[in-house]
């Protein structure tokens, strides 16, 4: 699970100047061609920069993702339900670890990411930092926070670095799973009782402006996203992600009777574009730099998770051992 | 001040702001090694890299190997691990060149101990079992395996990884997979909800 609209660093102009133009030519050549870049061959300062910022981002997102939906697993209604979000929330955090170790080939280590995301350094998708308050929520997170996330990773498993293509393909594959079991769930209680169809309603209500901030800004063709898009690191739009997201779910919502809150959202027949209220990235970004309801929370929670286990990885850490990057 | 949290686990872990102010960053490279996760899903298939783990010592890193590359999927025949440094990668080629082509040195023909072989066949996939030698070092398990395992299609890169470095499940511990099919509650499958939604359609046209 993750969110799109990535923080990437901003770009010098100069920044490709310092490259080696044969090397550089070579390795756009590659991407080109529609071959993989692998951990060993010769990249661009820049493009790993943006690829490990990128990956470890995704990362971060799936660990901090677990949180809000784990608070559900011992009040989910039923063991059926309380097996399934189990496994759900281990899959987000298996996800994790493949996304840190797919990151660690480009010579970041995991550790000093994990430092990075408890300073609060770097980010992680930034719908993880509104609380689940019922269990309609958890269910609204399972099925449309998810698929806005397949959205996002389907897009970037065609990237051009292997391991986090390799990465993805396993997530996505697992992500069906968390989409077809939160449609589960939203629809037992979309056709259930009043009170049930009020609960989801309300659980709608609070997580569509989130869900709409989730694809991040619109990022209008600049410079910066260009040649990010030519090396195959972005691999769509945020307005391409969000426009994919409206049109393959809005009419599922519909469908089980719920309404969406934005009275301008509809589908301009010409167009064949979704139109909507632009959504208040004023609120996005004061949330993003640290202001949101769960924000200390869900920090919090991950440092005591450091500190409080601290003493089992240090018994665990043999000293004397060597490390080495993983292979690939 | 205590955190107030929705989460009554979090709740109960009573954190309080200032106890959080100490955290202190760890060194860089203040982690657990890493290894080479290879699965089998079939008996007709090779053994394929899937990706690695993060563990203080091989017996973990099969734990969570086994948590991480086989908790899903119906079937699982086999699992091994490997530490990342006790695998020796030779030079990747390009443009459809063999890497085998690039090696030049004569196999020594001394038996001294065993090796085993991964090769890439494709760029952006992942390194399948090749095969077994016998060798001197790593650089002749290289030589000995370009008469033995050089085929038509080009390697584009080869791992070596002594016999003895790979821990590897017993043909009589299959039976651990056997709770895979069991959990059906992991798959798509298993939340088939078409006819809630006809039902739910109808019944409100009905009323309206």
């Amino acid at each position: 699970m993750y969110g799109g609209g990535n923080v990437f660093e901003t770009m010098k102009a100069t920044a490709l100047g310092d490259e080696d133009p044969v090397k550089l030519a070579e390795f756009e050549a590659r991407i080109d061609r529609g071959e993989k870049i692998e951990p060993t061959d010769w990249m661009p300062q820049l493009y790993r920069k943006q690829l490990i910022r990128m990956i470890e981002q995704h990362a971060h997102s799936e660990i901090i993702g677990a949180l809000p939906e784990g608070t559900w697993i011992t009040r989910a209604p039923g063991f059926k339900r309380k097996l399934a979000l189990m496994a759900k929330v281990q899959d987000e955090v298996g996800h994790g670890q493949l996304l840190y170790s797919a990151a660690e080939t480009l010579g970041k280590s995991r550790e000093s990411m994990l430092d990075d995301l408890v300073s609060g350094k770097s980010k992680y998708s930034n719908i993880f930092n509104y609380p689940a308050f019922t269990w309609a929520d958890s269910c609204f997170i399972s099925w449309l926070v998810d698929a806005g996330a397949i959205v996002n990773q389907v897009a970037n498993s065609k990237g051009s670095y292997g391991p986090y293509c390799r990465a993805l393909e396993r997530i996505c594959a697992e992500e069906s799973f968390h989409l077809k079991y939160g449609h589960h769930c939203v629809i037992h209680l979309a056709t259930g009782t009043k009170k049930q169809r009020e609960m989801m309603q309300a659980a709608v209500n609070r997580w569509w402006a989130p869900m709409m901030h989730f694809f991040g800004p619109s990022d209008k063709i600049s410079v910066h996203s260009e040649i990010l898009m030519r090396w195959k690191v972005k691999m769509a739009s945020n307005d391409a992600c969000r426009q994919q997201f409206l049109d393959m779910y809005v009419p599922k919502i519909w469908e089980l009777g719920l309404t969406i809150p934005d009275d301008k959202l509809q589908k301009n027949p010409e167009t064949g574009e979704w139109e909507f209220t632009e959504p208040d990235w004023d609120e996005f970004k004061r949330v993003i730099n640290g202001d949101g309801p769960c924000n200390k929370e869900r920090l919090a929670v991950r440092k005591i998770a450091e500190e409080r286990g601290r003493w089992v990885r240090k018994a665990l850490l043999a000293p004397k051992s060597k490390y080495v990057t993983p292979l690939a | 001040m205590a955190l107030d949290s929705l989460d009554p686990r979090v709740n109960r872990l009573d954190i309080s702001e200032d106890s959080l102010s100490t955290l202190v960053a760890k060194g860089n490279l203040d982690q657990f090694e890493t290894y080479e996760a290879f699965v089998q899903v079939k008996d007709s298939k090779p053994f394929e890299h899937v990706g690695p783990v993060h563990a203080p010592n091989e017996e973990m890193a099969f734990l969570f190997a086994k948590e991480q590359y086989s908790r899903r999927g119906m079937f699982c025949n086999a699992l091994c691990v490997i530490k990342t440094e006790n695998i020796k990668a030779s030079h990747f080629t390009d443009n459809g060149q063999d890497v085998y082509d690039t090696l030049h040195t004569e196999a020594s023909g001394e038996e001294k101990e065993s090796f085993e072989l991964f090769h890439l066949m494709k760029r952006g996939k992942q390194h399948k079992y090749a095969g077994h030698v016998m060798a001197r070092d790593y650089d002749d398990a290289l030589a000995a395996a370009k008469t033995l395992y050089q085929g038509v299609k080009p390697v584009f890169n080869i791992w070596v990884v002594k016999s003895e470095d790979i821990l590897s499940t017993d043909e009589e511990d299959r039976d651990i997979w056997e709770t895979l099919k069991e959990k059906q509650y992991r798959e798509a499958i298993d939340y088939r909800a078409q006819d809630k939604i006809k039902a739910f359609k109808e019944a409100q046209s009905a009323q309206a």
